[in-house]
């Protein structure tokens, strides 16, 4: 048992070993190809990283983490609940249909300016923005999932006289569970991009910023390093999720 | 013996699209205490929907009846198993067999000591930490049966339980089926396709018309329950008169 597992971890860390070596290769490859400063090779980025980690990055990427993590919290605390009643009360369901549908496609970084207007340029305009595109992947997926779900499997619960809420405890939240967590994975993606996008306005903390200040003073190195960070956060995050997903999901490929 | 279960001229209709189908019509029923019967018919006649109202999950029906003198809403002392389904895919074996413990309120000292209990009896307490899809079919509908067992049901009723199994687990989960019901005289009432079965488990045997459904035929099978009877005459006999009126029907 202990012995499978560790050779499934070394199999997958090899993997993503393997991963980063082509990643790291092609890069090296692109930058010796267009021999521009824009682009500076893998080795100097990774060098100005090592340098100015903990003296520069760190500080916004905590900020850029704790912004991405708490909208991940509140759209899923509010998403799920919500898409597992719908999933379950048609009438709720065909009503409210219309309205998330013309809202779903308007794209929420419009918001922006007016979420700075009435939310001040702290962090919880960023927050809500996030927050705001993250809530309708969730909700939509969620509530698919519950609107599919075999509905034997409520009758039986409801034979043995289960409540609303044991209803959704027992049935409706774990059999949704693999797609929330689908929905979360897919979640995360945007939240970063729209995370990087907001903290190109009006803040002069974050990753997203870190990266852009470097930019704008052509200190391509720094730049880089900004992004590999980033890169890293995502990275750890999507772990965090697939651990959960093996964890809390075993029944699905057990 | 006075009946446990009485069904009065009970009739069930369905809408859809403003159709008015009637599943069921005028079926008349009653079955002593005890008892165990087979329920068999055509497909679509309604056999599942007579089911449902019974396991109180139906609740848009005309007529009545009665469980115990009880509707089957009030009454709650039915157990109902599906073909599929009937176990949750997310919880272990142990999980599934516990959730109407837990449901039902019970303490948890005692429901984890009758599940226990029950997995032991059923022969399953060794997969107790297993997912349903770690199952073979006859391991799965064999945790379907303790789960229900194992809320000490008066009724027990089953939807065609064993047709997704192979003839050999089939007649093992008929024999267990069999020893549950002398062991704990419950009263049975089993939907099946298979005539054998049906002939094999049902004290009454139950013949229902197509759509709309009722009751056509009812026998009393004095060799339900005989493990010699699957090879005698009688019992080929039997389910080959049984055939005859299905067809008919
Ligand atoms: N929810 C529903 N809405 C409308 N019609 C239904 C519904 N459920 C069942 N019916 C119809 O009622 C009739 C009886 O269905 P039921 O499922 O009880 O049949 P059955 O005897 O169990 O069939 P089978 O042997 O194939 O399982 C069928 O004609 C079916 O189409
Ligand atoms: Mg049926």
């Amino acid at each position: 048992m202990f012995s499978m597992i560790l050779k499934k971890l070394t199999s997958q860390s090899l993997k993503t070993i393997l991963t980063l070596v082509f990643l790291f290769g092609s890069w090296q490859l692109l930058a010796l190809i267009l021999q521009t400063p824009a682009l500076p090779p893998p080795g100097e980025a990774l060098k100005s990283l090592g340098a100015i980690f903990v003296s520069e990055i760190v500080g916004h990427l905590g900020v850029s983490l704790y912004r991405v993590v708490v909208s991940l919290i509140i759209a899923t605390l509010l998403a799920v609940p919500l898409g597992l009643y719908l999933g379950k009360n048609k009438a709720a369901d065909q009503i409210s249909a219309p309205l998330i549908y013309l809202t779903y496609p308007v794209p929420k970084v419009v918001f922006l300016p007016i979420f700075l207007i009435l939310l001040g340029i702290g962090n919880v305009s960023k927050i809500v923005l996030i927050t705001l595109v993250v809530f309708y992947q969730i909700l939509v997926t969620t509530r698919d999932a519950a609107r599919n779900l075999a509905k034997e499997y409520v009758l039986s619960v409801k034979s043995l006289k289960a409540s609303e809420w044991e209803i959704y405890r027992h049935v409706y939240f774990p059999a949704c569970l693999p797609a929330i967590l689908t929905s979360l994975r897919l979640g995360l993606g945007t939240a970063l991009a729209v995370l990087f996008l907001v903290e190109t306005y009006a803040t002069r903390e974050g990753i997203g910023f870190f990266i852009m200040d470097s930019w704008s003073s052509l200190a391509y190195d720094k730049m880089f390093a900004g992004i590999i960070a980033m890169g890293l956060m995502g990275f750890v995050l999507y772990l965090l999720l697939d651990g959960c997903e093996k964890i809390f999901c075993r029944w699905v490929n057990p | 013996m006075e009946a446990y279960l009485t069904i009065k001229s009970l009739q069930v209709d369905y809408y859809q699209d403003n159709r008015q189908i009637t599943a069921l019509k005028d079926v008349n029923l009653k079955l002593p205490y005890g008892t165990s019967a087979s329920l068999i018919g055509p497909s679509g006649c309604g056999k599942s929907t007579l089911l449902s109202v019974l396991a109180g999950l139906n609740q848009k029906y005309t007529g009545e009846v009665l469980l115990n003198g009880q509707s089957p809403q009030e009454n709650g002392k039915t157990a109902l198993i599906l073909q599929d389904y009937g176990l949750f895919p997310w919880k272990t074996v142990w999980d599934n067999v516990k959730l109407g413990l837990q449901i039902k309120g019970i303490a948890r000292r005692e429901y984890e000591q009758k599940t226990e209990e029950i997995l032991r009896k059923l022969g399953l307490l060794d997969l107790r930490k297993r997912f349903p899809a770690q199952l073979s079919g006859g391991q799965r509908q064999r945790v379907a049966i303790a789960r229900s067992l194992v809320l000490e049901p008066e009724l027990l009723l089953m939807d065609e339980p064993f047709s997704s199994l192979d003839a050999l687990t089939r007649e093992e989960m008929q024999d267990l089926v069999l020893r549950l019901w002398q062991e704990t005289k419950l009263t049975i009432l089993l939907i099946t396709h298979n005539i054998e079965e049906a002939v094999f488990l049902g004290q009454r045997i139950f013949v229902m018309s197509a759509c709309p459904g009722t009751i056509i035929r009812e026998l009393e099978n004095p060799l339900a329950g005989d493990y010699s009877a699957r090879g005698k005459a009688d019992f080929w006999e039997l389910a080959a008169s049984l055939r005859s009126n299905l067809r008919r029907s």
